[in-house]
């Protein structure tokens, strides 16, 4: 029961955010993180549970890079 | 390192057997979604852990919640999977087709909206979830006092992860590494597997959920099998130590109690109940501890603990369907028994 | 006229007759071909097709149609699967007392806008008044006519041929549960008459035909691979969906392959043709973002796979269940 997505601040009001996902907003709640406009965010039912520190591609990139070592 | 090597790894590995087991729903999902079984060596088996917080959810919860939803002046306000959970006779939704007030939302917070525009009623929200969800439990609390809303209570059922992992690896199932749970990390950071990983010896991956961050994930956990440790294969957003904010405010609200799983009963310290400073917000959550089954023959119980494969439940697919399901692993889409059954998965 | 049905307008006496004449018969003008009589007789051929179904959608009005547009769409649609050629729809509407009669006029406005469009005349209709609390339900059944020499249906597939889809999944199913969970985004149903397609492709060696709908992509196909008993297999990086209506899927804890359409056909094309077939479909209206998604083998019996974006293998069963939004 972690359906959490990535989406993007749009806009922030007192203690809620607007968040896109594609295109899709919805409504979320601060509280726990300090996002700014245009930052990446993660979202569960309802708030916003972390602010998304890198890309897809980049994170991905450094998994990959780490464990050349494990081979 | 390329993901095609990764991929490779995988598929050609030829070691010894390795049983992973991910406890979180969404990983069951993601995993289902991806075709990442039909990608791997017959030498390593994914199995489905504890990790839907509905599906541990014993019956006595949904039957109090089905009392509460006839009472006259009530209301419960629930997530969608919850209400086609079966209590012993009947689910929510069977009981809303006769009358019964249940409401669907997406949010905890939008109870507050409900509450509002209706002063007379009292609004009970079914508060299930891992530690992921449980801070906005304690939002909705929160901003219930500070505003002095009377007219919202909650029932609880939430459930934590380190102490149901230790029971399974204490119950000696035969488990050679774990998924860590990705958005349970989030909020507990990845150090709360730590001790387990330790004590076992066996090494805990947390991963994310897109196909080649799953992959990355299982290659990480094969490759450093037999060693305590906790890698973070999910760094943009699992710390070591968590989301400290939200850490504390579900402290502020919420003490550990022991919690009863379906399949494994009573386990210390493995759930999240009101403070008794606010216990007049609670609508009964500490009574709940029964679990009777729907169908007699239902095996969702071992299914839950990794010791029995869907396929092997005598009901599955045969009375036990998703439109007709005889208990929560096939109810909820993160279930076991669900994932199993639409994406057809026999025994691997 | 009054603002609102009501039950006096089911009486069959003058005010039904004054809601009949001033609602539908202004509105569907020279598309409807009956002269008041109780039934209508019509020219066709031998190969009758018929095809009946009821809508119940709310809302009404959504963004990219309404009732009348689809109640239209739907029967076409399910007529072009057999290869037939629509030719009229009967429309009966079941009125809840209380609705508005401007509301009514959009929808026969609508529906004669789509009839016209789809190249169908309306051959009889019926109106009822029910209680309840203004809403309104249609139902209609469509009649086309097959030539001799067609032969579509859903038996059809055969080893080699391309499974190719008309455009983007999941449209008026998100458009839908958009409008009723209160989601803000621009998702539009796709609802749309596909006759102009579905012409082009008769010259083409075209096996089967389906419109996609209730239960999406991965229902219809299901069905097709069992009728057929031979191997389906798509390739899940090739589905077209929009960017919006994945979001939406994202959030919503839904699959866009189960997703319905009202807009949007696939066809089972025999290898030679299937390259024409794109190209057809592409230039047809509705059918820009058309794409080749797979390919059919012989198999024991039936079974639809998807290759997954990372290269998985996932077996594909007909939808389990409500397609309701999880949440967790």
């Amino acid at each position: 029961m972690c359906v959490a997505l990535p989406g993007i601040v749009e806009s922030i009001e007192g203690n809620d955010a607007v968040v896109n996902f594609s295109g899709n907003k919805v409504r979320a709640a601060l509280g726990f993180v300090e996002p700014k406009i245009g930052e990446r965010v993660l979202v569960h039912a309802g708030y916003i549970m972390q602010i998304i520190s890198e890309s897809e591609a980049d994170e991905l990139q450094g998994l990959l890079s780490e464990i050349e070592e494990l081979i | 390192m390329t993901i095609d090597s990764v991929k490779a790894f995988l598929k050609e590995y030829d070691g010894e057997d390795m049983r992973i087991m991910e406890v979180c729903g969404s990983h069951t999902a993601a995993i289902a979604s991806c075709g990442i079984r039909d990608m791997l060596s017959d030498r390593i088996h994914l199995i489905s852990g504890p990790g839907c917080p509905v599906c541990v959810t014993p019956s006595s919860y949904i039957d109090k919640l089905i009392e509460l939803s006839l009472k006259p002046g009530y209301c419960v306000v629930t997530f969608g999977d919850i209400m086609r959970v079966p209590g012993s006779r009947e689910s929510l939704l069977d009981a809303r087709s006769r009358g019964a007030e249940v409401v669907m939302v997406y949010s905890p917070l939008d109870c507050i909206d409900i509450a509002e525009k209706s002063p007379e009623k009292i609004f009970v929200f079914a508060a299930v979830g891992f530690e992921t969800t449980a801070p906005v439990y304690a939002q909705l609390i929160d901003r219930v006092i500070k505003a002095g809303i009377e007219n919202i209570h909650i029932l609880t059922a939430i459930k934590t992860m380190p102490a149901v992992i230790g029971r399974i690896m204490e119950n000696g199932a035969p488990i050679d590494g774990f998924l860590a749970p990705g958005h349970v990390s989030v909020i507990t950071g990845y150090d709360a597997f730590s001790d387990i990983a330790r004590v076992y010896a066996i090494p805990f991956v947390v991963a994310g959920f897109t196909g080649e961050r799953l992959l990355v994930a299982l290659f990480d956990l094969v490759k450093n099998r037999g060693r305590g440790l906790v890698k973070n294969d999910y760094p943009s957003v699992v710390t070591r130590e968590g989301n400290l904010k939200a850490k504390e405010l579900t402290d502020k609200y919420f003490k550990p109690c022991g919690a009863v799983w379906r399949g494994l009963g009573k386990i210390k310290g493995s759930g999240l109940i009101l403070r008794e400073e606010y216990s007049h917000l609670d609508e009964g959550s500490v009574f709940l501890d029964e679990d009777i089954k729907l169908n007699k023959a239902c095996i969702c119980d071992r299914v839950l603990t990794g010791s029995k494969n869907p396929a092997e439940c005598p009901l599955f697919g045969r009375g036990c369907t998703p439109s007709s399901p005889q208990g929560a692993c096939m109810v909820s889409r993160e279930g076991s028994c669900f994932t199993h059954f639409v994406n057809d998965i026999r025994g691997k | 006229m009054e603002e609102q049905i009501s039950m006096l307008h089911g009486s069959g006496g003058s005010a039904t007759s004054k809601l009949i004449e001033t609602v539908f018969a202004e509105a569907f003008g020279d598309t409807y071909v009956n002269d008041m009589d109780d039934a209508a007789v019509l020219r066709g051929n031998e190969r009758i097709a018929v095809t009946t179904d009821s809508f119940v959608v709310t809302p009404v009005f959504y963004p990219g149609g309404d009732i009348g547009r689809l109640c239209v769409c739907g029967s076409v649609n399910d007529l072009l699967s057999r290869g037939a050629v629509p030719k009229y729809l009967t429309v009966a509407f079941v009125i809840e007392e209380g609705a508005r009669i401007s509301e009514l006029k959009k929808a026969a406005s609508s529906i004669a806008l789509t009839v016209r469009e789809a190249g169908v005349k309306i051959a009889c209709g019926d109106t009822k008044v029910i209680e309840g609390s203004g809403g309104f339900m249609i139902n209609t059944t469509g009649i086309g006519f097959v030539e001799k020499d067609t032969d579509i249906s859903a038996r059809g597939a055969r080893p080699k041929d391309h499974i190719i889809v008309s455009g983007s999944l999941g449209d008026h199913h998100a458009c839908i549960l958009s409008q009723r969970l209160e989601v803000s985004n621009s998702i539009t149903s796709d609802n749309a008459p596909l006759t102009e397609m579905a012409a082009k492709l008769k010259k083409l060696k075209v096996h089967s035909i389906r419109d996609i709908t209730r239960g999406g992509l991965a229902t219809v196909l299901y069905e097709l691979a069992a009728s057929s008993g031979k191997r389906f297999i798509i390739n899940e990086a090739d589905l077209p969906v929009s960017e919006e209506v994945r979001g939406f899927c994202g959030i919503m804890g839904l699959d866009p392959l189960y997703m319905g359409n009202e807009g949007k056909l696939v066809c089972i094309v025999d290898e030679a043709d299937s390259e024409e077939a794109l190209c057809a479909i592409r230039e047809s209206k509705y059918g820009e973002a058309a794409r080749d998604i797979g390919v059919v083998e012989e198999a024991d019996e039936g079974e639809l796979f998807v290759i997954t974006s990372i290269g998985g293998r996932r077996r594909l069963y007909p939808l389990a269940d409500e397609g309701l939004p999880r949440i967790c």
